[in-house]
């Protein structure tokens, strides 16, 4: 008997391997095709992680936030059923003594869920810090991404259609987007004299010299208007021109 | 009372308020920068340096518009000056609001009493519901009732974050203090004036807050 199944299976599945990932990367050698719990989550994570260091923000990936929302709601479903078969119904406490191996399913289930939420709330807070930074930053989200995917495109020399140019962010974080910029114009508000979302370098000199790198329009200044045309180059008052250094209209000359 | 002692009292007695608070501020935007946790919110000085600096931008305002040439240099001087206090406080404000942003749960309640200003605090309840709205339309909406909540602390886990108060900080000494002991070792402190250290933040704190010891 026991000779028997050491000629059919692969000796390594009698060893148990010390590290959780060992028997993962092994379980995947063996069925490549098995999708695990936590696969989706896993994915979005390392996302998120990448996402950190990329200077645009890449798009949203609607498609495994879905499938792991799906994943959860499909294992709590199991839960339910579970216990209410045990418990008929609900009429009867659930204990786990007497029941211990689906007591092990219940956990490993909800485990699962609470690790699949965190993931989510992980990639999402990612996202959302990187949106609060632009409205600080006073960059418009949506038309630094289609910029970025296009530069990107070209690079690659191929072009993907109307994907990348409609945007990285999902709707719901363009609406996040919008609701936080108003919350900054609002905390803001307070502090006119300051101008919160200056620059956050200590001010060396009260003029700089600026060259133009995109036509800007006119503008104000105390001492009368400046036009602002492409490559021409001028002497402004730093906090007059701030913004339009931070949105990439001028360039300081040092 | 040595000759520090009373050159201090002299200085203190000669320097006007405002050049006092300016120097409170910046002390505070250091050590702002640097505690790991959010310091106490001084209503007063800010509000005092509010009102100096509109009264400024009005003295600027009024000599721009009679564009006097003896004038224009000392008023490049005023507004030199009027932008570094302006980034003083813009970045000190900004520090602030960075350390709210990052453990917004623990500040939502009500850990450490009194350290935010009203505008904060509105500013980290809007921002807080902002982002629930978010996750929960994104995502947390569809989720099982028991799981949708943010602080949650099942499974041994505390969602909410906290600020690490075990992070290292520069202190100097401002005067004498006694004793400090060093947490997780069998050794202390005798802060004499003077002194400079790196010492955990959760050893110094409460010197900090009195001002035996400043944070550099």
């Amino acid at each position: 008997m026991k000779d028997r199944d050491n000629t059919t299976a692969p000796s390594l599945l009698y060893t148990i391997p010390t590290f959780q990932s060992t028997l993962i990367d092994l379980h995947r050698t063996k069925f490549p095709s098995v999708i695990m719990y936590g696969d989706a989550s896993l994915k979005l994570v390392q996302h998120a992680k990448r996402t950190q260091t990329l200077p645009h923000l890449p798009p949203y990936q609607a498609d495994l936030v879905r499938s792991i929302t799906r994943e959860v709601r499909a294992l709590d479903a199991s839960v339910q059923s579970t216990i209410s078969t045990l418990t008929s119904g609900g009429t009867t406490p659930f204990d786990p003594d007497t029941h211990p191996g689906p007591a092990a399913k219940i956990l490993t289930e909800y485990v699962v869920m609470r690790r699949n939420k965190r993931c989510l709330l992980a990639y999402h807070r990612v996202r959302a810090q990187r949106v609060d930074e632009s409205v600080w930053k006073g960059v418009d989200l949506l038309e630094a991404n289609a910029e970025g995917g296009a530069e990107e495109n070209a690079g690659k020399g191929v072009s993907s259609g109307d994907g990348n140019v409609e945007g990285a962010l999902s709707p719901e974080e363009e609406e996040y987007a919008r609701a936080y910029g108003e919350l900054v114009a609002a905390y803001k508000g307070r502090w006119t004299d300051v101008d919160l979302t200056g620059a956050l370098e200590p001010p060396r000199d009260l003029f700089v010299d600026v060259r133009v790198l995109r036509d800007a329009g006119e503008i104000q200044t105390e001492y009368g208007a400046i036009n602002l045309t492409k490559n021409s180059q001028f002497y402004v008052r730093q906090a007059d021109v701030e913004r339009l250094i931070a949105q990439g209209y001028l360039q300081k000359l040092s | 009372m040595d000759i520090d002692d009373i050159l201090a009292d002299l200085d203190a007695a000669t320097v006007p308020q405002e050049t006092l608070d300016i120097q409170l501020l910046t002390r505070l935007w250091v050590a702002e920068r640097v505690a790991p946790e959010l310091l106490v919110w001084p209503d007063d000085l800010i509000s005092r340096i509010t009102e100096r600096m509109s009264a400024q931008v009005e003295l600027i305002e009024e000599q721009t518009a009679t564009m006097d040439p003896k004038s224009s240099f000392g008023l490049i001087v005023l507004q030199t000056e009027m932008e570094r206090v302006k980034f003083l406080v813009r970045s000190y404000l900004r520090a602030r609001l960075a350390k709210v942003d990052a453990h917004p749960l623990y500040y939502n309640e009500g850990e450490p009493a009194g350290r935010l200003s009203v505008e904060e605090k509105q500013y980290l309840t809007a921002h807080q519901t902002l982002l629930e709205a978010h996750y929960g339309a994104s995502f947390l909406g569809q989720f099982p009732a028991q799981l949708q909540r943010m602080d949650d602390p099942a499974g041994g886990i505390s969602m909410v974050e906290t600020p690490d108060a075990e992070r290292a900080v520069f202190v100097r000494a401002l005067r004498d203090a006694g004793l400090v002991r060093m947490p997780g070792r069998d050794e202390s402190w005798d802060v004499k004036r003077g002194d400079v250290r790196v010492v955990r933040w959760s050893a110094v704190r409460d010197l900090v807050e009195i001002g035996d010891l400043e944070l550099i």
